[in-house]
């Protein structure tokens, strides 16, 4: 006479091995770049560049947008160098894709020499990070925090889904949030929020875009070694820096690679290193899973390993570092008297 | 697990609620009221307000507590920064030791139809509409903590939703904000850390208020379909379940089973409630929320001809 142990394993054992089997026997077809109109916005450096480079190579149509056209036009050399085939079109266009107006400008423009087709798939980089201590902030800097990190991708994805539900192109919308879209800590109120903000809007549209056959793809990659990181590094508060020292960043190339592998295995979140595992699997909840036994071991890991971190590492320092941010708070000022 | 943290008591605590004329925010204000606080409402009409302020009068405990209702918009710093100093002239500039953000307001629809507008108007109603009160509470410039155990320990609650752990249809003018509101509280609560301000966010699901009347009239047909099996709860039962999350020290506070199950599935590096407690309803979501999942996808696969023809007649397909 089976436990009633065993019977709640057997239970709980057969939703398991169905969700096991569905996703063994998903023989989803990757996804191939070649000939495919790739948009990347922020693709003038850092690991948009890399991303565009990768999908030149792979030999797609590559678009590439941001602000500084001397950048876009190195950049355009750059996926020249790695041009795969004559047929290839590469293109450079200035817009600010943080408006409505600006997106679907840009997007505009990248359909021209298409005859108006649209974008395949849309690689949304443009972002960038500003961190700083929350008591120093105002509206504006909250404002634009919220600009370069969400707005500056939510306004592509909103002229990319009208232009391709019209045209009925079952495409591809790929974010770039970042780890500090599944945890946050002291220094990042100008950043975690778009970047939360992203995740909640990709959560959004991987349900909705089932209308249309648009996959949505997110990425969460820690940090890259990149221009915007050193420019990032210069305001950072001491106490941020101190808990990050023992991070491991990337090479905007690696991470290009595990982002366009992601795409190209149909992967919905896709994280870049363990501790990205790690954290996606810890947080999954509802989300659609890569794999339901391995995230099984990463959660288990970061059920043990993420509490420890947080409390002995982060805020341990964060505690010890008070007194010294008193005297931070003096010299400026913005320490009332009592 | 083992820190026996006092309780919060809000007896004679000054307590500032935005939202608070309407909904959870007023019954979380009642509460207060009832538990002997002082009590400052702030929301834009200035009618539901002196509703609000009878209502809060007829929940008073002592004659010592002042309740006042002030009619400001708190989505940008000034706004906020006006209703604080109006909160804190009773008490000769000394600012307010609690702030519950219940500000905010969801007006879903398809995002295909939605404009930079109606993106912006849901993020400053929101997420701004919490942030920038968040921002100027004077609380900041406080000195940070000291040996002195005698100092009050500041509080803040925000209000996320159920909508801040996962999303589907329909949801893309409030989801992005919610969730962005826990990217905040996740900040503060270990940037906090440096003045002895405790962070708390609650997660509640469907809410039986005004408001939630509001926004079913303009959801989309497939987004009411999924959510039709979904329970709610009334404003009193949620500002019930808020307050003790707060007294009791709670970072995230979830307001129902399903809310749990939520959290615990989605905590990562998050400070948990009950470590052991949390394993349970994290094993019950990793079974159970790929296969709800699954139903919330099929739901919306099986929509798409009707909404075929929904978007021809908006003229949106070529």
């Amino acid at each position: 006479m089976p436990s009633i142990w065993t019977s709640l394993a057997s239970l709980a054992l057969i939703p398991a091995l169905f969700l096991v089997a569905t996703r063994i026997l998903s023989f989803k077809t990757r996804w191939d770049p070649c000939l495919k109109h790739c948009f990347v916005t922020g693709g003038s450096s850092g690991a948009g560049l890399a991303l565009a480079t990768l999908l030149a190579q792979n030999g797609a149509h590559v678009s590439i947008v941001a602000r500084d056209k001397a950048k876009l036009q190195k950049a355009l050399e750059v996926l020249e160098t790695v041009r795969h085939n004559p047929q290839q079109i590469f293109r450079a266009y200035s817009f600010a894709v943080n408006t409505e107006q600006g997106s679907v400008a840009a997007i505009g423009a990248a359909s021209e020499p298409f005859d108006g087709h649209c974008p395949d798939a849309y690689f949304l980089c443009a972002g960038a990070s500003r961190p700083g201590f929350f008591v120093e902030q105002t509206e504006e800097s909250l404002k634009a925090g919220m600009e370069s990190t969400y707005y500056a991708q939510a306004f592509s994805a909103l002229a990319a889904t009208k232009a391709m539900v019209q045209q009925g192109v079952k495409g591809k919308v790929v974010f770039c949030s970042s780890i500090l879209g599944y945890f946050s800590m002291v220094g990042y109120s100008t950043y975690s929020p778009g970047k939360f903000a992203l995740r909640g809007l990709a959560e959004t549209l991987q349900s909705e875009f089932m209308l249309y056959g648009i996959d949505v793809h997110i990425a969460f990659p820690g940090t890259i070694y990149s221009p915007g990181y050193e420019e990032e590094n210069r305001c950072k508060p001491k106490i941020t820096l101190k808990i990050e020292e023992t991070d491991d960043g990337a090479q905007p190339e690696v991470v290009a690679k595990v982002i366009l592998d992601g795409v190209r295995s149909g992967k919905f979140h896709i994280s870049v290193d363990f501790i990205g595992h790690v954290f996606r699997t810890s947080t999954a909840g509802s989300s659609e899973r890569n794999s339901y036994l391995l995230d099984w071991v990463h959660a288990v890991v970061g059920y043990i390993g993420l509490p420890t971190w947080r409390k002995m590492w982060v805020d341990n320092l964060v505690v010890k570092h008070r007194d010294e941010h008193e005297g931070y708070l003096r010299e400026r000022g913005l320490c009332s008297v009592e | 697990m083992f820190g026996f943290s006092k309780r919060w008591d809000p007896h004679l605590k000054h307590c500032f609620a935005t939202g608070g004329s309407s909904g959870a925010g007023l019954a979380f204000a009642k509460l207060l009221a009832q538990n002997g606080a002082y009590v400052f409402i702030v929301s834009r009409d200035q009618a539901k307000l002196n509703k609000a302020l009878e209502e809060l009068e007829a929940a008073r405990q002592n004659s010592q507590q002042v309740f006042r209702a002030y009619s400001f918009s708190v989505n940008t710093e000034a706004g906020s920064a006006a209703a604080i100093k109006a909160a804190s002239k009773p008490f000769d500039g000394r600012c307010p030791d609690a702030f519950s953000l219940c500000a905010g307001a969801s007006r879903p629809g398809f995002f295909v139809e939605q404009t930079e507008e109606s993106l912006r108007t849901g993020m400053e109603q929101t997420y701004y509409a919490q942030a920038f009160t968040a921002l100027v509470s004077p609380m900041r410039h406080r000195k940070p903590w000291s040996s002195k155990a005698s100092r009050l320990k500041g509080k803040i609650v925000f209000c996320s939703s159920t909508l801040g752990y996962f999303s589907m249809v329909g949801h893309s003018t409030y989801s992005p904000e919610k969730f962005a509101i826990r990217g905040l509280a996740e900040t503060l609560q270990s940037e906090f850390m440096l003045y002895g301000i405790e962070v708390h966010v609650a997660f509640p699901g469907t809410i039986y208020s005004p408001g939630y009347e509001e926004e079913n009239r303009v959801k989309p047909k497939v987004t009411l379909k999924i959510e039709e099996t979904d329970e709610g709860a009334t404003p009193e039962v949620v500002a019930k379940i808020i307050l003790d999350g707060v007294r009791s020290g709670k970072f995230h506070i979830t307001v129902d089973f399903i809310g749990n199950v939520f959290r615990s599935s989605t905590a990562g590096s998050t400070e948990r409630n009950s470590y052991a407690l949390d394993w349970v309803h994290g094993l019950i979501g990793y079974i159970a929320l790929p296969i709800w999942r699954n139903s919330v996808d099929s739901t919306v696969l099986k929509h798409r001809e009707e909404h075929e023809v929904y978007l021809r007649e908006r003229g949106l397909l070529s």
